[in-house]
């Protein structure tokens, strides 16, 4: 299609068929220049045209919140990196720009980026098992080449089939010379016999014996009652008539074949899981939730894009603890005090479904750093020592700096501030929230995941 | 393949309802749309529409590869929704997106019905679409170009390169055509026809590219056309290349008496006709979509204005979808930077305000009693906003208002569709299949005529709006005072009210729609009262703080600045002066300089790209300012601005190399306009 080569064209420009456009060449981004937007970098082409100088043209703002003053600078500054400026002007109604709030992007990529940005170079670890090709043939499947057909495996699976199916027809015949016995009374007879006879065989056979005999089935009375044919007549099972016939017809069928293939190695698949932890306790206003967010949801997405899986369990507690959806885990406010230990204790239960030889584990928790009394020594401190996890993170979320009776932070930092698996980053604003993504996620254990000090 | 077809088909047969149910809606109204086609899409049929700005099949070029990467990554990462891709044509095609919920369908579908309407009815969009008894046809010329075009680039003895290459030249130039006239006017209308402006408007110059655009017509072979109609004999149909005013359009200037430059031999030669063909494809595309740019905000407040009425005020949302389309307009109206949907609604919002309280003025006015100067202090205002408040029956148009309604209808109400009011009535009792019957749950509507929906909308009667008729200035109320004949008076305030004209705003609406382009419409409609309330602003660059600051907060000058970014797309004017200047065959292009400098680099390098259509050395005159290092020092110093002197200068490029030289004073006389100026600076910028 025409535009399969226009694309394939558009790729040229700027190489050396169309090197004569590579002036025009810029690197944009998409989705704007907002610090809390993440950047997806394109090549755009833009053909020169006869424009305004911009600073001699100006142009129009519209205020938030009242008239600024003639002499302020205008903020942001007009024409750095503004995607949605229009510039080309061109007009395609309908084209819309708006929607940039939410952070839809593949997070693959977005790892990705976030590791050149961040310098970070986080090597998931293989732990739980899932297959892999190469190795014998002595497996089998359903489908493949004429010439690995396993016939052994055909036959088997053929005779099987014959002697789940075959059954005595002369005995089941016999059970419609029973007094008084209709086609329902043979077949319910039979089942219950475990004979793999259908409704319909007695039925056909039911049609031959009333032509046999001149009459209704129910009125042949060869024998008195179903007890009274069994102690003369043995049901054959099929092996013994097949010892005794041999065998004729083994009816093979496609859904029989097995064809062999390579034997499955086990490889290691690497998956994680994220436990999120949360103070929901009164003091965790707006801006501490939001906060949390804006530092959770990235490291979220990073690990989403580094582990083939990635399971996500979300905890927020005051006094207690309690286990939440995504959806509600950064709005949910308590009124309630703060016990930390509360959710350590919640986040062990939950991690014994993961078990540390088949999981990456990861616990995430933030708070603004208070906590009853002497909770975290006693209580927080022992427990993120005795989960095991390839990271625990506190994140404080202090915005302005801390609080004089919010010692959280320091303390855990203060018993295992040196511990390789545990880190603790403070965020008292938006500028913070890179370097505490940073500093979480540059912090991790050696490389095998398991080892502890 | 063949699954998602038949979802598409579920999904068009429910949509299907829905557009039919919106045009009743919107002619009930009063809009009078070109017939819409709606398609219903996937995804990535949507991101290669974008791509093609809206059509099946352009013309080849890597432009749409580059608009469907950008789409797609935008897309892929969920930056920007697609809603709807509508295209200006009779009847108009819409694409929908399949996946779109079904609120944002229905938005979209009203949003669409209006921009038919303003294709239909908007002088501007007349410029393409008069063009004889087949309309715009838009789709099917777009086609036709991509056809010829492809077949060109598919020629064993046409370089592909040398063909996206002129593309690439004609585009940059796309812009400096003459917006104001019909595409045709540099040439005769295709297929003939009786729409082409009379043979003595046309220059010798036009009518050898119509000669030439015949030909190509005619779809003759090369060779036959090159031995019947050689370059030598259309040579001499033509007229000098010296027009004797400037040309705006200099694209058609450049196809009729430009060359090609031959790098072999050095010299200029004569355009094969595939190239003239090319220039002429682009060129025609240009003014189709020129009707589109000069009108992005008007036609885009338009569609979102209806798009309000019909979906919030009227219920086309059902309340189940109310919310979606609520965050939908929300996000629409609140993307950042000079927003043509926000600017354009609220223009028309304004304009409709105005419209309608001025009706209100000029006849309370009229009260005996009544001057400019006793009006607020003898009406009572409260109660003239509850005697405007619309007739209960009308604000509540629907089944429990049935009988109201029916009594009105009995007395020949205008605002009621007395046949609808029956025919609900009869359904309700009973003697008439429900099926045949309006819906009047779903879409009340049907219950009005135009003059009830007008009164159920009336601008003045929205809670926002009930504060305009106090706040209209005693200077206003003189001015309307002034050009009043004292006939005509009202005994009482009752009496003058039972006159208002409730389809006021919207009438002046509609025929400002027919007539107006975004210039013109910013320039009358952007009011003081306007600008104030919505704290805009002017910015001019600081070359002593070297950085943007807020220059103006002045109407006046706000409205001359957004009328730069909107006057020729927002470009400089370039004309053609001279296509032989000093008399060697040379081109001269000269920027009306309006006192905003052009961007030199730019400048310098479409120059280049002129030279490939004009195949000998080029020129383009300009008025820059200039500012001596040591006046700029001096300036920074004081925390002043610099003063600069104004100088003409001459770009050249001449294939090779390009050279500034100075200007000749009586070019600068000519391309220097003395009655603009855009510059809001104030004197002293506050420290």
């Amino acid at each position: 299609m025409g535009l399969v080569e226009d694309r394939e064209r558009f790729r040229e420009v700027g190489e050396d068929r169309r090197e004569d456009l590579s002036a025009f060449i810029t690197h944009g981004d998409l989705g704007g220049s907002a610090p809390d937007r993440i950047r997806i970098p394109i090549k755009v082409v833009d053909l020169p045209a006869f424009e305004y100088d911009r600073r001699d043209a100006g142009g129009v703002g519209q205020g938030r919140g009242g008239q600024p003053q003639p002499g302020q600078p205008v903020d942001p500054q007009p024409g750095d990196g503004d995607g949605s400026e229009d510039g080309d002007g061109d007009g395609d109604p309908g084209e819309e720009g708006g929607d940039h709030e939410y952070y839809e992007m593949d997070p693959e990529e977005f790892a990705q980026e976030l590791d050149e940005e961040l310098g970070l170079e986080l090597e998931p670890k293989g732990k739980r098992v899932i297959e892999e090709v190469e190795g014998d043939f002595t497996d089998t499947a359903r489908a493949g080449p004429k010439g690995t057909l396993d016939l052994d495996e055909f036959f088997k699976r053929g005779l099987k089939r014959h002697l789940a199916t075959d059954f005595d027809g002369e005995y089941v015949r016999e059970g419609l010379f029973v007094a008084g016995a209709d086609v329902d009374d043979v077949f319910a007879w039979a089942r219950g016999k475990r004979i793999p006879v259908s409704r319909a065989w007695i039925a056909d056979a039911a049609t031959e014996v009333e032509a046999e005999i001149g009459g209704p089935v129910a009125a042949a009375d060869r024998w008195a009652s179903f007890a009274a044919l069994e102690s003369v007549i043995d049901h054959e099972p099929v092996a013994v008539r097949i010892r005794r016939d041999g065998l004729d017809g083994v009816p093979f069928r496609r859904e029989d074949e097995r064809f062999r293939h390579p034997e499955v190695i086990e490889k290691r698949e690497r998956n994680v899981v994220v436990v999120n932890v949360r103070d929901a306790s009164g003091s965790m206003r707006e801006t501490k939730r939001e906060l949390v967010e804006r530092v959770f949801t990235p490291m979220d997405w990073y690990l989403t894009g580094k582990y083939d899986a990635a399971e996500f369990r979300y905890v927020v507690h005051d006094a207690e603890a309690w286990e939440v959806d995504r959806s509600d885990f950064f709005g949910v406010q308590s009124g309630g005090g703060t016990r930390i230990s509360s959710a350590y204790a919640l986040v062990a239960e939950i991690l014994e479904e993961y078990p540390f030889d088949e999981w990456n584990r990861y616990v995430f928790a933030a708070g603004d750093s208070e906590n009853a009394g002497n909770d975290t020594t006693e209580g927080v401190i022992p427990m993120m020592e005795s989960i095991e996890a390839n990271l625990h993170a506190y994140v404080e979320t202090q915005p302005g700096g801390s609080a004089p009776n919010a010692r959280h932070a320091d303390e855990v930092e203060r018993a295992l501030g040196d511990v390789d698996n545990v880190a603790v980053a403070r965020v008292a604003g938006p500028e913070d929230v890179t370097d505490a993504i940073y500093r979480v996620l540059s912090t991790e254990d050696g490389p095998d995941g398991g080892e502890r000090r | 393949m063949r699954d998602d077809r038949l979802e598409a088909k579920r999904e068009a047969a429910t949509l299907a309802e829905h557009a039919a149910a919106a045009r009743a809606l919107a002619e009930r109204l009063g809009l009078e749309p070109y017939p819409v086609r709606y398609w219903v899409v996937d995804h990535d049929e949507m991101n290669e529409l974008i791509a093609y700005e809206g059509f099946q099949r352009r013309y080849p070029h890597w432009r749409w590869g580059m608009n469907y990467e950008r789409q797609r990554q935008t897309d892929r990462h969920g930056l920007g929704k697609a809603f709807e891709i509508v295209n200006n044509d009779d009847p108009a095609h819409a694409f929908l997106q399949e996946s779109n919920t079904t609120a944002d369908q229905k938005a979209v579908i009203t949003h669409v019905e209006a921009h038919a309407d303003f294709f239909a009815n908007n002088r501007w969009f007349g410029l393409y679409a008069d063009r004889g008894a087949d309309g715009p046809n838009a789709a099917a010329r777009l086609e036709r170009n991509a056809d010829r075009l492809s077949a060109i680039a598919d020629r064993p003895d046409v370089d592909r390169d040398a063909v996206e290459r002129l593309i690439d030249a004609v585009s940059s130039l796309s812009d400096t055509i003459d917006q104001h006239s019909p595409v045709d006017a540099a040439r005769g209308a295709e297929g003939d026809g009786p729409g082409r402006p009379s043979d003595s408007d046309a220059s010798p110059a036009d009518s050898a590219a119509e000669l030439r655009a015949r030909i190509a017509e005619l779809d003759l072979s090369e060779a036959v056309r090159r031995d019947v109609f050689d370059e030598e004999w259309l040579a001499g149909q033509e007229g000098d290349a010296e027009p004797d005013e400037p040309r705006p359009d200099v694209l058609a200037f450049l196809r009729d008496h430009g060359k090609r430059y031959d790098a072999d031999s050095g010299k200029a030669v004569d355009r094969e006709p595939w190239e003239t063909t090319v220039i002429d494809a682009v060129r025609e595309e240009a003014y189709y979509f020129a009707g589109q740019k000069s009108t992005k905000v008007m036609n885009e407040g338009w569609a979102t204005y209806w798009e309000s009425v019909m979906m919030g005020g009227e219920g086309f949302a059902g309340p189940d979808e109310f919310l979606t389309y609520a965050d939908h307009m929300a996000r629409v109206l609140g993307s950042p930077g000079l927003n043509p949907y926000k600017l354009g609604f609220e223009l028309w919002t304004h304009l409709e305000l105005r419209a309608a309280r001025r009706d209100v003025i000029d006849r309370l006015l009229r009260v005996e009693g009544v001057t400019p100067d006793t009006f607020h202090t003898r009406i009572d205002l409260d109660r003239v906003a509850e005697a405007l408040a619309p007739h209960p029956a009308i604000a509540g148009a629907g089944p429990a208002t049935l009988d109201d309604l029916a009594a009105l209808a009995a007395a020949g109400d205008p605002r009621v569709d007395s046949e609808a009011v029956d025919r609900a009535l009869s359904a309700r009792e009973g003697d008439l299949d429900p099926d045949d019957a309006p819906d009047i749950e779903r879409h009340p509507w049907t219950l009005l005529t135009y003059e009830g929906l007008a009164e159920r909308h009336y601008v003045l009667s929205r809670p926002e709006h009930r504060g305009a008729l106090r706040s209209v200035s005693r200077a206003t109320l003189a001015e309307r005072a002034r050009y009043m004949f004292d006939v005509d008076r009202y005994p009482t305030v009752e009496a003058a009210l039972a006159d208002v004209d409730r389809t006021a705003g919207w009438e002046r609406m509609f025929a400002v729609r027919e007539s107006h382009n975004d210039v013109t419409f910013l320039d009358e409609f952007l009011t003081d009262e306007f600008v104030r309330e919505g704290n805009y602003f002017t910015y001019e660059y600081s070359r002593a703080g070297e950085e943007f600051r807020v220059a103006s907060v002045d109407a006046d000058d706000v409205r001359r600045k957004l009328l730069l970014r909107f006057t020729n797309f927002g470009k400089p004017t370039i004309v053609a002066l001279d296509g032989n200047f000093r008399n060697r065959g040379e081109l001269l292009l000269g920027h009306r300089y309006n006192g905003v400098a052009l961007d030199e680099e730019q400048a310098k390098a479409t120059l280049e790209r002129v030279f490939e259509l004009w195949g000998r050395p080029v020129n383009l005159a300009t008025i820059r300012t200039e500012y001596a290092e040591e006046e700029v020092r001096r300036a920074k110093r004081r925390g002043r601005e610099p003063t600069g002197t104004e100088a003409g200068v001459r770009f050249r490029y001449d294939g090779e190399a390009a050279s500034e030289h100075a200007l000749a004073d009586d070019l600068v006389a000519l391309i220097a306009a003395d009655d603009v100026d855009y510059d809001t600076k104030p004197d002293e910028w506050l420290a």
